[in-house]
């Protein structure tokens, strides 16, 4: 399988590197704005370079296309794509705002076109685990949860796309966050309403903190807080914990344990704790952690098989709308807003 | 030759493989610089005469404090590795890839030419692109100059895009750089060690020395354990073998019993936060060393 590459910054050298490793898959085509890094690519690598990425269709026709260019750019690629008959692999988050993505979604639908939203954390091995318990029931109903996602990234003010509003959409719920609500969405369903606040300190568009509270529509509520200003976190780190009728659970990155009053969908009572080496599988080709391996893979093979994932456009314009939600709350002291 | 074991350096710089808070938890502790000193100084005491070292912007004080260290300065060997890769993620993540490079190549005489690369890009000779990967390489090295210096890794995560990316060339201009400059033997990390050595094999680099994770369950071992023997069994190789015991999951006597079965094992780097586990560590390796080598205590 053929695939190409529009945007060879951090997360386009990443996939696109993943997947030339892989047995099946060659990279055949890369493009970007910056003439410096397509130069030092096109110095050390053997794959053609653009500035053009219609082009670069034209000329390299790839079975897919990597899209990991800056937000603004994303729902004009994608469409691209859309009338090309073209899968795709999107780099989160979707779009600036979640209706800018209707016509997108619904010409998907009408081709049934393979795509995928580079939402991770879903291939990460505790938080994968974590979906199976509450699948399987063992905690009864859901009541509660808390939640927080941070990483120290941000001490000065930042420069680049990410810190644009009119380029990134928004901060760090845009740019991060968005990882732990689709998480949410994931385990949960659907959203009926948010309300959220949030600080701008070192950044002079975007947020950099956010606190939001949710009600999802089969009655669980909860909170999820976010910065990419917290010190002391060397990497991006979630952490969610549930309170249910049955039992609580607590995931993060590391590990999953859960406490169950009495047996349920397959698990003991009592304390069930997995460890992420418990978890851990070899993966074919590993760079920046097996989840991206996986998710790369799976995209992959949606590809070549024509089958759909979860994690597609659809599932990101979901997500998207609840970004709109929190922000539209937050200019109105947290007023809740119907999704 | 390479030390046979190593004193690793993760736990000083908040890297956990198990978990995050543990690794939080420590970075705090050993903020104090003399709490790192006093580990090297009590593996050095115990035998251990070598450590890794990433470019951390906290390893910067450590190199420092070895430097003024008279029994450290000259015998203690250090095992550098570059770059500090969550640092420059958080900064791309922060001004972007390309910013990156032209502030960190700001001050050099290379300036002028990166105006000219940044016009011209994709018209600029080959040979510019390797001065600029080699003055990248000299200004992560700059702050570890002085140390005693015996190999230089590329960082996995640089050496595996680089593998992905299929563009050997780095890897070869990276290890003459470090060979011919630093008179230090240049050395790869990786994830992906099959992968590498077909890549090594057909550069042509031979019996390179590795830095990769291996332990009996196969904890952030790739693609799996069966494949990553088999490449250990088929290759000629130097592998320093790291997350030995599974991020604590496994007894030293489980771990290096399993470990010193392999073939090409050349050394060991174990992370110590702890003096009383050290110790045990430090002499389970040496017995399952003594053992397979065939001497006897």
């Amino acid at each position: 399988m053929n695939v190409a590459v529009v945007g060879v910054g951090k997360m386009g050298m990443l996939h696109a590197g993943i997947m030339n490793g892989f047995d099946d898959v060659n990279l055949c085509g890369m493009c970007d704005a910056s003439k410096f890094l397509l130069g030092f690519a096109k110095n050390l690598t053997q794959v053609n370079a653009y500035t053009d990425y219609r082009k670069m269709l034209d000329k390299e026709k790839p079975d897919a296309l990597l899209i990991t260019t800056p937000v603004f750019l994303h729902i004009p690629m994608a469409l691209e794509c859309v009338e090309r008959g073209l899968p795709f692999f999107l780099e989160k988050p979707l779009s600036l705002k979640g209706e800018e993505s209707e016509e997108l979604v619904q010409r998907i639908d009408e081709r049934n076109l393979v795509t995928m939203v580079g939402y991770m954390m879903r291939y990460s091995e505790t938080f994968a685990r974590a979906k199976q318990v509450i699948d399987s029931g063992a905690l009864g109903e859901i009541i509660t949860f808390s939640s927080t996602i941070y990483v120290a990234q941000l001490f000065k003010t930042g420069k680049g796309w990410r810190y644009s509003k009119e380029k990134s959409g928004g901060g760090v719920v845009m740019g991060q966050a968005t990882h732990l609500i689709d998480l949410l969405g994931w385990y949960f369903g659907r959203v009926n309403y948010v309300s959220g606040h949030t600080r701008a300190y070192y950044s002079e568009e975007v947020e950099d903190f956010a606190h939001v509270h949710f009600e999802f529509e089969n009655g669980t509520t909860g909170w999820m807080d976010s910065t990419w200003s917290k010190r002391h976190h060397r990497l991006l780190e979630i952490s969610i914990e549930i309170n249910a009728k049955n039992g609580n659970l607590t995931v993060n990155d590391d590990e999953l344990k859960f406490f169950l009053d009495s047996p349920a969908g397959g698990y003991d009572d009592g304390w069930t704790i997995i460890n992420k080496p418990d978890l851990f599988e070899g993966v074919e080709f590993d760079i920046g952690g097996p989840h991206f391996s996986r998710q790369d893979r799976a995209f992959v093979d949606a590809v070549k098989s024509n089958r759909q994932v979860e994690s597609n456009v659809k599932n990101a314009q979901a997500v998207q709308k609840i970004v709109d939600a929190i922000y539209h709350s937050a200019e109105h002291h947290g007023e809740p807003i119907k999704i | 030759m390479i030390d046979p074991i190593l004193l690793g350096h993760n736990q000083f710089f908040g890297v956990n493989h198990l978990k995050a808070s543990t690794g939080n938890a420590k970075h705090a502790y050993f903020s104090e610089i003399q709490r790192i000193m006093d580990v090297i100084e009590f593996s050095f005491d115990h035998g251990v005469k070598a450590m890794m070292m990433s470019t951390h912007d906290r390893a910067i004080d450590v190199a420092d404090a070895i430097v003024k260290n008279p029994k450290l300065k000259d015998d203690l060997g250090i095992y550098l590795l570059l770059p500090y890769a969550a640092k420059y993620v958080r900064m791309a993540n922060e001004k972007g890839i390309v910013n990156i490079i032209t502030d960190a190549l700001g001050g050099t005489s290379l300036k002028d030419k990166l105006g000219m690369v940044a016009r011209g890009g994709m018209g600029v000779l080959r040979k510019d692109f390797k001065k600029i990967l080699v003055t990248l390489i000299d200004f992560e090295m700059a702050q570890f100059n002085k140390l005693n210096l015996k190999s230089v890794f590329l960082h996995d995560v640089l050496t595996d895009l680089i593998l992905g990316w299929n563009a050997l060339d780095a890897l070869e201009i990276f290890a003459a750089h470090v060979q011919e400059k630093y008179s230090a033997i240049p050395a790869f990390c990786t994830k992906n060690l099959p992968k590498l050595m077909q890549g090594l094999n057909q550069i042509g680099l031979e019996n390179p020395l590795i830095m990769a994770s291996v332990n009996k369950i196969g904890y952030q071992v790739n693609p799996s354990l069966d494949a990553f023997e088999r490449c250990l069994h088929e290759n000629q190789l130097r592998l320093l073998a790291m997350s030995t015991l599974a991020a604590g999951y496994l007894r030293p006597k489980e771990a290096y019993e399993y470990l010193f079965k392999l073939p090409n094992i050349a050394s060991v780097v174990v992370g110590v936060s702890n003096t009383k586990h050290a110790v045990e560590t430090f002499d389970e390796i040496r017995f399952r060393m003594r053992e397979r080598d065939g001497v006897t205590a």
